[in-house]
């Protein structure tokens, strides 16, 4: 089937004086103005730009939300809202339809207001000889961009079916192309965007960089430290406000990257420096992961609930009450760290060292030298060797700890993979990842569930006896058990996970891989 | 996709202005909403102020689809389309029979609209034909507006018997009382027994010069004056539509 056309966008210089435009356009229109609008722009998109890479504006104008396709110019869908929030989640919009497809733009982040602009649109119909609309003009102007001069644009909209007067009214504008010049939606977009002083940027929690096998490990270490640093830096002002949970996260992640490539340095940075280091970012890690978990308790409210039958469900508010309260308070501690003098001087600190020259004294860092792709190859030999040894003495009834220790081991794997993942052939990295991340999955979900049935009983035994507790503790019993259900559902699974892991079809793609800088 | 055809076999019961209200009543709600004027006669599109492209026809009509989907237009009302009717409708029966499956033709034509639009509306023109065949098989609902009299309520029968006859399905045929005016003692009693009984439904509209002016507006009167009696009756007419189509 046919698409209907959209609109046309131009670019006008206020030279062109539209009355007189008009007047020089084929008889047979009449041109019905309609009253002047004026209108405040907020522009809303994620952390990480979810919308804007998907070309999709997310705009509250007055009481209503909407989301447009900005290649299009099409409303995909709108909602109502009230008030001008600062930022928001899925679920705090009313519309169903609003809600899921912002939901399919990212499923934890806030989308947070990035910026506003006035508007002032001015429209004109087009009307035939029997007064019917067959197009609309409307003129937007925008502030200007350095000298206050408004900057005008034009948005011409057909209407289904009349696609011959859109042509006439276009190509009238042709004869003025000192005035007009054509653009694209996309841009008439982006103009808006600037205009509302928003530059979209991209963000990612695993910045690529690009090594060379050749390099030395000292080098390639650095400028795979000094991105992630950077990951650290710009997810360590959101914390605070507490808008969601990815921020932590994110920073969470750039920790343990940070404390894995660490581990991998031994002889490479200064033993000093190293350790202390070491120190620091472990320090980092104790310091973020009762907020983190205490985040995912919250975000998994609704899972917890609906575990529980109707009736229990209820008694599950005073836990989360606690969760939250808890939270606050965690929140407020780390702040004050994240805030303090000593965390910023280490983290200043820690970047100059990563750009500062280093010694090339082999009795301190004898191994500083060695080649990137020997480092990436034998020390991605090593992890590998190590999960699949664990994972074949992993039984039945291997305890937690067998477990979590198992998880660590995977993720440190998969860190390195990706840290050399610039000289590694591109194809069996993704399969390979692809397996692994399977198995993580599983090991994941498996420490999670235990983490959690961990903290629930712990909580139930700091309950007060007492008839004011009895329907707490009975829902949160229920909950411990059938999180018990799940984690054996997921123990029983992990063999299975384990041996798709652990095939010669897997071996055989290892062994390519790293074969490649042999 | 729904499809709902207004549909009487008398003329002048108020076919045409129930379908531009309820069309444009269903575009605010569902949108987009396509209306198709089936009438050679054009009412629906004059009101809207459409008139087909010249070089539309009955022969297009009939190649469905592409060449429907083609000659659609919007109306002035954002999520409402309309394919206007043209003059050489009038020879749609004659067309009809040249086809193989002339009942099944309709509803085989609109099929591709089906992605685009939840609801479309048939402006029928009156009499029993073969293209009134079609529109009953194309369509879901088939909506009968009566003056509530004696006469109206013969040829309904005469609608019912019909179907029944061509084993269409009857639960299709809803009928509902337009044009009621309270103080004739007839229109009284008939809506009293029909009212809201099997096939029939419970919201009537009134009598109400407003829609006669319909004609000079040249708009559904639920855009421009969404406060008549006989808008306000369309609003709930549809309301009550809506709620048996979702059961
Ligand atoms: N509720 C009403 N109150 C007053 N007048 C009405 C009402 N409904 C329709 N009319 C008027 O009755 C006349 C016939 O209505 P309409 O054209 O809708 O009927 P129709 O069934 O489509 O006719 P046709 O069979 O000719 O297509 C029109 O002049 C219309 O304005
Ligand atoms: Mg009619």
């Amino acid at each position: 089937m046919r698409t209907i056309p959209g609109p046309l966008f131009f670019r006008l210089s206020d030279a062109l004086d539209l009355p007189v435009f008009f007047k020089g356009m084929e008889k047979s229109f009449t041109f019905q103005a309609q009253p002047v609008r004026k209108e405040t722009l907020d522009w809303f998109d994620t952390f990480d730009w979810k919308a804007w890479s998907r070309k999709s504006a997310i705009v509250r104008s007055g009481s209503r939300l909407a989301i447009l396709d900005m290649k299009s110019g099409h409303e995909l869908c709108g909602a109502p809202v009230r008030k001008r929030p600062r930022s928001f989640f899925p679920n705090d919009i009313d519309d169903k339809k609003t809600a899921s497809r912002l939901l399919g733009i990212s499923k934890l982040r806030a989308f947070i207001l990035y910026g506003s602009v006035e508007t002032e649109t001015r429209k004109w119909r087009i009307l035939d000889e029997n007064r019917k609309t067959v197009a609309s003009i409307e003129l937007l102007s925008l502030p200007g961009k350095k000298d206050g001069k408004r900057q005008l644009f034009m948005k011409l909209s057909p209407v289904r079916g009349y696609g011959k007067e859109l042509e006439t009214v276009a190509g009238h504008l042709k004869q003025y192309p000192d005035h007009s010049e054509k653009i694209t939606c996309l841009d008439y977009h982006k103009e808006i965007l600037t205009a509302a002083g928003i530059t979209p940027a991209s963000y990612s929690s695993k910045p690529s960089v690009k090594l060379k096998p050749g390099d030395t490990i000292q080098d390639s270490a650095r400028k795979l430290l000094l991105p992630t640093l950077g990951v650290l830096y710009a997810n360590e002002k959101w914390i605070s406000k507490n808008i969601d949970t990815e921020f932590l996260h994110d920073y969470r992640v750039a920790v343990r990257r940070t404390r894995s490539i660490l581990a991998q340095l031994k002889g490479i940075f200064p033993p000093e420096e190293l350790s202390r280091y070491k120190k620091v970012f472990r320090e980092l890690g104790k310091r973020t992961g009762n907020l983190r978990d205490l985040d995912v308790y919250l975000l998994q409210a609704d899972r917890f609930r609906n575990l529980l039958p109707g009736t229990m469900r209820d008694s599950l508010d005073t836990f989360f009450t606690d969760l939250g309260n808890r939270h606050k308070k965690e929140l407020k501690s780390l702040n004050r760290y994240l805030g303090s003098e000593k965390h910023t001087r280490l983290m200043r600190e820690w970047e100059a060292f990563l750009r500062s020259e280093m010694p090339s004294d082999p009795d301190i860092t004898p191994k500083a030298g060695t080649k990137t792709s020997d480092v990436a190859v034998s020390t991605i030999r090593k992890a590998w060797k190590k999960v699949i040894r664990h994972g074949r003495e992993i039984s039945g009834t291997a305890t937690d700890t067998e477990r979590h220790t198992m998880r660590i081991e995977c993720k440190k794997l998969r860190y390195l993979l990706e840290f050399y993942a610039s000289i590694l052939p591109a194809k069996n990295l993704q399969t390979v990842v692809r397996q692994l991340k399977t198995l993580q999955d599983n090991l994941g979900t498996f420490v999670d569930l235990s983490v959690q049935q961990g903290y629930l009983n712990n909580y139930l035994s700091r309950l007060e006896p007492g008839a004011d507790n009895i329907s707490s503790a009975a829902s949160i019993g229920g909950l411990v058990t059938a999180l018990y259900h799940e984690r054996e559902n997921v123990r029983m699974n992990f063999h299975n996970t384990f041996d798709t892991f652990d095939t010669p079809e897997t071996e055989a793609l290892f062994n390519e891989l790293l074969n490649k800088h042999r | 996709m729904k499809t709902i055809a207004l549909y009487s076999i008398k003329g002048g019961v108020g076919k045409t202005a129930s379908a531009v209200n309820l069309a444009y009543l269903s575009s605010l709600g569902e949108p987009p909403t396509l209306i198709c004027d089936l009438d050679p006669q054009g009412a629906s599109s004059f009101y809207f102020r459409i008139v087909p492209n010249k070089k539309y026809s009955s022969r297009k009509f009939l190649k469905g689809n592409k060449k429907i989907y083609d000659n659609i237009k919007g109306t002035d009302y954002e999520n409402l389309d309309l394919l206007p009717s043209d003059f050489s409708y009038r020879n749609l029966d004659i067309e009809l029979l040249e086809e193989k499956k002339p009942q099944k033709k309709l509803r085989k034509n609109i099929q591709e609209l089906s992605t685009e639009y939840p609801f479309i509306f048939f402006d029928c023109p009156p009499n029993l034909t073969l293209l009134s065949e079609s529109v009953f098989v194309a369509s879901d609902i088939v909506l009968v507006p009566l003056i509530p009299t004696t006469l109206s309520l013969r040829t309904f029968d005469q609608l019912v018997g019909f179907f029944k006859e061509s084993r269409l399905d009857t639960s299709k045929i809803r009928g509902f009382f337009t044009m009621y005016e309270r103080r004739k003692a007839m229109h009284r009693e008939i809506i009293e027994e029909y009212s809201g009984k099997k096939r029939f439904l419970k919201r009537i509209i009134p009598y109400n010069s407003e829609v006669e002016k319909m004609g000079i507006y040249r708009a559904p009167l639920n855009a421009v004056r969404p406060h008549a009696p006989a808008s306000m009756a369309y609003q709930e007419l549809w309301e009550e539509l809506r709620g048996e189509i979702k059961q």
